[in-house]
C-alpha cells in the first residue's frame, strides 16, 4: 500500500508553514496520514492531508501573530485601511479633491481622445496581410528646374518591372477615372469613388469579398465589384451578382462581386471597382500614369529593385525621350533633369506622402507629432496640479505623519497610504474622463472626420492599457508626496520645528512655471494659427470668389451643353457663364504639359507646367484680370493655336515682351499633339492652387472643358435663382442636379488648417483651465497657511490692497518666468509651422505680448479671488483660529 | 488581569490532554477527540487550538526524544498546567452549580 502523502502538500508545508513548529507538525501529519489511509481510505486521506496543509500555511494560519509585530505593508487588511483613510481624507478636503479630480479627468479625457486619433492615423493600411511587403511605385523627376513627385507611374512600368526582374510576387494597378453618373433601372446616382483595378486587386489588398470569386471577379472587361453599402443602395436586398449598371459613358457593367466596405484606415475609399480591362490605357512611358502597387516576394528587399531602376529607365524611357524631345536620355540628364522610379511602403502613404495625383488628400505625420505632444503636455499639466496640491497639503498632514510614526508606522506603510490616496483619485478621475470622452465623442468625430465609437475605447488592448496608464499616473503623481511626506522625522514635526509644505517650495514653483509655460505656448500657437487662417481666407486671390455658382457634371448634358449655357445666360441674375472644367478651388481637372520655348534651339530646356483649357467667357466670369494683350475671342480664328499665360510663366520663360512669343507643346507622342502656340495675352497671377505653394506658371489653351460650369451671378434671392437653374437642368436631363459655390470650395481647401486651428483652440483652452485649477488650489492653500500672518499684518495696519499684492506677487513672478521660457520656444515652433505656407503672416511681437498679458491676467484673476477673500477676513477671526 | 475565557472546543481539547496524560500529542489528541465525540476534527484546528491554549498558559509542552518513525521527526507532548487545571475545575464547578440549581421537575422533563 502506498503510504506517502501528496508531495506538493508536503513541499508547501515545508516552505510556508511556521518554522517554529514545523518539525512536530510535519511528523504529526505524516502519522495522521497513515492513520487516515487505514481508516477512511487513501483518497480521503490525501484530501484531508492537503486540506490540513493549506490551513496551516502561514498567511492563513493566524496563530503566530502577536500584537507587537508590524503587519506587512501590502497585506489586504492594510490596503483596506489605506483606502478607508484615503477616502476620509478626500472627503475632508472636498475642494482640493474636486480640483484634482476635475483637472485630471479633463486631462485624461483629452489624452484619450488624442490617443484614439493618433492610433487610428498610425493604423492606416496596416491591416493588409502583406502590408510589410507592399510598395507603391512613384516617379521622382526634375524637369526644367522643377521637382516632380508623382504618385502615378507610367502604365507599362509595373508590368515591365514584374516581367524583367525577379522579386515581384504580385503587381496590381488602379486608375480612378473621374466621377460617373451611374444608372440602374430608373435610379441614377452620381458616384465619385469609382476606380478601375487589375484583377488581382483583392489579393494585394485585404478587403474581403462577400460574394463572388476573389480571383476572377475582375478578369473580364466591363465587370464590376461593389462595396456592401453601394450594392444595397442599388439593389436593396436583391442579389447583386449578375445584375448590371450603366456607368456614364463607359457603358454597361456586370456586377461580379460584393466586397466589404473599405476600412476607414485605408489610403483610398472606393465604392466601385471596375475591371481595368474595361478602359483603354495609353501604353507609353512619358504620359499620364496609373497607380501601381507591387508586393515583394518574401526575403527580397526593396533595395534590390531600386538598383535596377536606372537600367530599366535607360532601356524603355530612353527611346521615348529621344522621340519626344529630340535628345538622348544622357543629354536630358546632363541638363540637370531627372527621371526616376522610386518605391514607398504603403504604410507610409497616409502620413508621409504628398505627391501629385494622390488618391485622397493624405494626412501629415507633423500633425501626429503635434497632437501627441499636446496630449503629453495636457497630461503633464494635470499631473503637476496633483503633485502641487499634494505637497502643498503636506503641511496639514505633517502632524498626522508624526503621530502615525510615533504609533509605530513604518515609512513603507505611509508610502503605501499616500500612494493609495493618489491611485484612488486617479481612478475616480478615470471614471470622470471616460464620461467626458463619451460626451465629447460626437463633437470630436465631427471635427476630425472620423467615426469613433465607444467600442474603440473599450475594445482590445485599449481598456487594460488605459487602466494601467491611470495606475501609473497615480503612482507617479503620488510618488513625490508619498516619499517626501513619509520621510518626516516625527520629533521635529511634532515639536513644530518643520514648517512642512514650504520646504518644497522650489519644486512647486518649478512645476507651476512649467504649467504656465505650456499654457502660454498653446495660447500663442492658437493665435498664430488663427491669424494665418484669416490671412489665407482674406488674401486677394486674383479672382472674385464670391457670387460664383458652380454646376457639377455638366458633361452629362452632352451636345446640349451650349444651348443650356445660352439659356442660362438669358437669366437676369446671371451675368456670365463659362465652361469651367478647370477651377482654382475644389474638384477640378488637372493638366500638366511639357513646353519648350521656340528659340531655334531644338535642344532648348524643357519645362513641365500646369495647363488649363478655357473658353472666352472664363476670365470675365471668374473675374481674372489681364495684364497684357487680350482675352481669347471667337473673332480670331488663329486663337486655336493661341495661349494665355500668367505672369509667373512669363518670368519662368524669361520673356521681356511676352505677347507674340511662341512655345512648343511636347505632347504625348502623338504627332498631332506636338504643336507650336503663340502667346496672345498675359493674365495677372491668381491662386489656382492652395497657399501652401507659390503661384506656379500656368498656360491656358483655348478650348473648353465641359466637366463643370461656372456662373457669375448677382442676386439677393439665391433660392429663387437656384430653382430657376434647376428647372432648366431638369428640362435637359434626368441626371442629378448638383452645385456648389466657389467661396465655399475655396474655404474647404483649408479644412485641415481649420481643424487644426479649432483643435488648437480647444486644447489651449483646456490647458489653461487645468493650470488655473491648480493655481486656484495653490492660492487657496497659501491663503490658509498664512491666515495668522495676514491677521497680524492687518492688526498692524496693512491695507487690503497690500495683502492682496503680498499673496499674488509670488505667483505672478512664476508666470513672468513662464512667459520668458515660452516665448522663444513658441516663436521657433510656429515659425516652423508657417514654413509650410508660401504665403504667410509675419510673427508679430504683439502676439507674444498679448499671450503673455492674457496669461498674467488669468493668473491674477485666479489668485486674487482667493487673496481678496483672505484679505477681507476680519483679523479677529483669523487670529482666533486654531 | 481579566480571566481568560475558555471556549467550548478549547475545553474539549484541554480535557483530552488531561485524559491522555503522558501521551498527549497532536495525533493522539486528534484521534481521541474524534473517537470520543464522534465528530470529524481537522488536524489544523486541533493544532491551532493547542497553540492558543499554550499561549494562554493552560498547557505546557516539551519535545520528545528522536524516534525512528515518522521520518525521524520528534513529537511535541502537551501537559495541563496548574492554571489549566484551575480553569477546567472552574468550568466544571460552574456547570455543576448550574445543574444543581435546576428545578427537579425540569430535570424530570429532561429525562434525568
Amino acid at each position: 500500500m502506498k503510504k506517502n502523502p501528496p508531495r506538493w502538500a508536503s513541499k508547501l508545508l515545508e516552505w510556508w508553514g511556521d518554522p517554529e513548529t514545523a518539525e512536530e507538525v510535519q511528523g504529526d501529519l505524516l502519522e495522521l496520514y497513515a492513520y487516515w489511509a487505514e481508516t477512511v481510505g487513501e483518497r480521503e486521506a490525501r484530501w484531508r492531508y492537503g486540506l490540513s496543509v493549506l490551513k496551516l500555511m502561514r498567511p492563513l494560519a493566524k496563530w503566530k501573530e502577536t500584537e507587537s509585530s508590524t503587519p506587512f505593508f501590502l497585506r489586504p487588511d492594510m490596503i483596506r485601511n489605506y483606502l478607508k483613510i484615503a477616502w476620509r481624507n478626500l472627503v475632508l478636503h472636498k475642494a482640493f479633491t474636486f480640483i484634482n479630480i476635475i483637472g485630471l479627468a479633463v486631462g485624461m479625457a483629452t489624452c484619450l481622445l488624442i490617443v484614439l486619433f493618433v492610433t487610428h492615423e498610425l493604423s492606416y493600411d496596416r491591416y493588409h496581410a502583406k502590408s510589410d511587403r507592399t510598395y507603391r511605385m512613384t516617379i521622382y523627376g526634375q524637369i526644367g528646374g522643377k521637382e516632380i513627385k508623382a504618385a502615378q507611374v507610367s502604365v507599362p512600368a509595373g508590368p515591365t518591372l514584374a516581367h524583367d526582374y525577379a522579386g515581384v510576387e504580385m503587381l496590381t494597378r488602379l486608375t480612378p477615372d473621374g466621377t460617373f453618373i451611374v444608372k440602374q433601372g430608373p435610379n441614377s446616382f452620381k458616384e465619385e469613388r469609382v476606380v478601375f483595378a487589375d484583377s488581382n486587386f483583392f489579393e494585394v489588398f485585404s478587403i474581403p469579398l462577400l460574394k463572388g470569386n476573389r480571383k476572377t471577379a475582375l478578369l473580364e472587361p466591363n465587370t464590376i465589384v461593389l462595396t456592401e453599402t453601394v450594392a444595397r443602395k442599388y439593389f436593396g436586398e436583391q442579389d447583386p451578382i449578375g445584375q448590371s449598371l450603366k456607368l456614364g459613358n463607359r457603358g454597361v457593367f456586370r456586377v461580379t462581386g460584393v466586397c466589404q466596405d473599405v476600412p476607414a484606415n485605408t489610403h483610398f475609399h472606393y465604392d466601385m471597382f471596375g475591371s481595368l480591362r474595361s478602359i483603354q490605357l495609353r501604353d507609353t512611358w512619358l504620359s499620364s500614369g496609373i497607380l501601381t502597387y507591387i508586393v515583394l516576394q518574401p526575403g527580397y528587399s526593396i533595395h534590390q529593385l531600386e538598383v535596377k531602376m536606372p537600367e530599366m529607365i535607360k532601356k524603355y524611357v530612353g527611346p521615348e525621350v529621344q522621340q519626344l524631345l529630340g535628345m538622348s536620355l544622357s543629354d536630358f540628364n546632363q541638363k540637370g533633369n531627372r527621371f526616376e522610379f522610386r518605391f514607398q511602403p504603403i504604410t507610409d502613404i497616409h502620413l508621409h506622402s504628398d505627391y501629385e495625383g494622390e488618391i485622397e488628400a493624405n494626412s501629415d505625420i507633423k500633425y501626429i507629432y503635434i497632437f501627441s505632444l499636446i496630449a503629453v503636455f495636457i497630461l503633464l499639466v494635470a499631473c503637476i496640479n496633483f503633485m502641487n496640491l499634494a505637497t502643498a497639503g503636506s503641511a496639514g498632514r505633517a502632524k498626522e505623519v508624526g503621530i502615525r510614526k510615533v504609533l509605530g508606522s513604518l515609512q513603507k506603510q505611509l508610502i503605501g497610504q499616500f500612494l493609495s490616496e493618489s491611485v484612488l483619485v486617479t481612478m475616480l478621475s478615470l471614471i470622470g474622463a471616460l464620461l467626458l470622452v463619451w460626451a465629447a465623442l460626437p463633437v470630436f468625430n465631427q471635427l476630425t472626420g472620423k467615426e469613433f465609437g465607444l467600442s474603440e475605447i473599450t475594445g482590445g488592448w485599449m481598456l487594460p492599457g488605459i487602466l494601467l496608464t491611470s495606475l501609473l499616473i497615480g503612482l507617479l503623481a503620488g510618488s513625490y508626496p508619498a516619499f517626501f511626506l513619509s520621510a518626516f522625522k516625527p520629533v521635529s514635526v511634532l515639536k513644530g520645528s518643520i514648517r512642512a509644505g514650504f520646504k518644497s517650495g522650489w519644486l512647486r514653483n518649478l512645476l507651476v512655471t512649467i504649467q504656465f509655460a505650456v499654457s502660454i505656448g498653446m495660447i500663442i500657437g492658437t493665435m498664430v494659427v488663427y491669424q494665418q487662417l484669416q490671412f489665407i481666407q482674406n488674401k486677394k486671390v486674383g479672382f472674385e470668389k464670391d457670387q460664383v455658382l458652380i454646376l457639377h457634371d455638366t458633361y452629362t448634358l452632352g451636345k446640349q451643353i451650349n444651348a443650356f449655357k445660352t439659356e442660362l445666360k438669358k437669366l437676369t441674375p446671371v451675368l456670365n457663364v463659362t465652361l469651367a472644367g478647370y477651377l482654382p478651388a475644389g474638384a477640378t481637372n488637372n493638366g500638366t504639359d511639357g513646353f519648350q520655348p521656340d528659340n531655334g534651339d531644338p535642344q532648348a530646356t524643357v519645362y513641365r507646367e500646369k495647363s488649363y483649357y478655357i473658353d472666352e467667357d472664363y476670365l470675365p466670369t471668374m473675374g481674372i484680370k489681364l495684364a497684357q494683350g487680350r482675352n481669347f475671342s471667337k473673332a480670331f480664328l488663329s486663337d486655336s493655336v493661341g495661349i494665355l499665360v500668367n505672369e509667373a510663366a512669363v518670368k519662368r520663360f524669361g520673356w521681356k515682351k511676352p505677347i507674340g512669343q511662341q512655345l512648343w507643346r511636347i505632347g504625348n507622342g502623338n504627332p498631332d499633339s506636338h504643336r507650336k502656340f503663340t502667346v496672345v495675352g498675359v493674365v495677372k497671377d491668381f491662386h489656382f492652387e492652395s497657399m501652401h505653394q507659390h503661384i506656379a506658371p500656368l498656360v491656358m489653351f483655348y478650348g473648353s472643358d465641359n466637366f463643370q460650369m461656372a456662373l457669375r451671378i448677382r442676386t439677393e434671392n439665391l433660392p429663387e435663382l437656384l430653382k430657376m437653374v434647376e428647372q432648366r437642368w431638369k428640362a435637359q436631363t434626368d441626371n442629378p442636379f448638383a452645385y456648389s459655390f466657389l467661396n465655399d470650395r475655396f474655404n474647404k481647401m483649408y479644412r485641415s488648417e481649420q481643424v487644426v486651428s479649432q483643435l488648437f483652440g480647444i486644447f489651449a483652452g483646456l490647458t489653461v483651465i487645468i493650470s488655473c485649477l491648480g493655481l486656484f488650489g495653490l492660492a487657496m492653500f497659501t491663503a490658509q497657511q498664512r491666515t495668522k500672518e495676514i491677521g497680524v499684518r492687518k492688526v498692524l495696519g496693512a491695507s487690503v490692497a497690500s495683502v492682496v499684492a503680498l499673496l499674488s506677487k509670488d505667483f505672478l513672478k512664476l508666470v513672468l518666468v513662464a512667459i520668458l521660457i515660452a516665448t522663444p520656444i513658441a516663436w521657433y515652433a510656429m515659425n516652423r509651422w508657417l514654413q509650410d505656407f508660401a504665403y504667410k503672416i509675419d510673427l508679430a511681437w504683439w502676439v507674444f505680448a498679448l499671450a503673455g498679458l492674457l496669461a498674467v491676467l488669468i493668473a491674477l484673476l485666479t489668485v486674487s479671488f482667493q487673496s481678496i477673500k483672505t484679505a477681507l477676513v476680519n483679523p479677529v477671526k483669523s487670529l482666533r483660529s486654531e | 488581569m481579566k480571566r481568560a475565557f475558555l471556549g467550548e472546543f478549547e475545553e474539549v481539547v484541554l480535557l483530552t490532554v488531561a485524559v491522555l496524560d503522558e501521551s498527549a500529542y497532536g495525533v493522539t489528541i486528534t484521534q481521541e477527540i474524534e473517537q470520543k465525540t464522534g465528530r470529524a476534527v481537522g488536524f489544523s484546528t486541533v493544532h491551532t487550538t493547542l497553540q492558543r491554549l499554550e499561549e494562554k498558559g493552560y498547557l505546557s509542552s516539551k519535545m520528545s526524544g528522536a524516534t525512528a518513525e515518522r521520518g525521524g521527526r520528534r513529537k511535541r507532548f502537551f501537559t495541563v498546567t496548574t492554571a489549566g487545571r484551575k480553569a477546567l475545575m472552574e468550568v466544571k464547578n460552574i456547570r455543576e452549580q448550574l445543574w444543581d440549581a435546576l428545578p427537579p421537575q425540569t430535570l424530570q422533563l429532561m429525562g434525568g
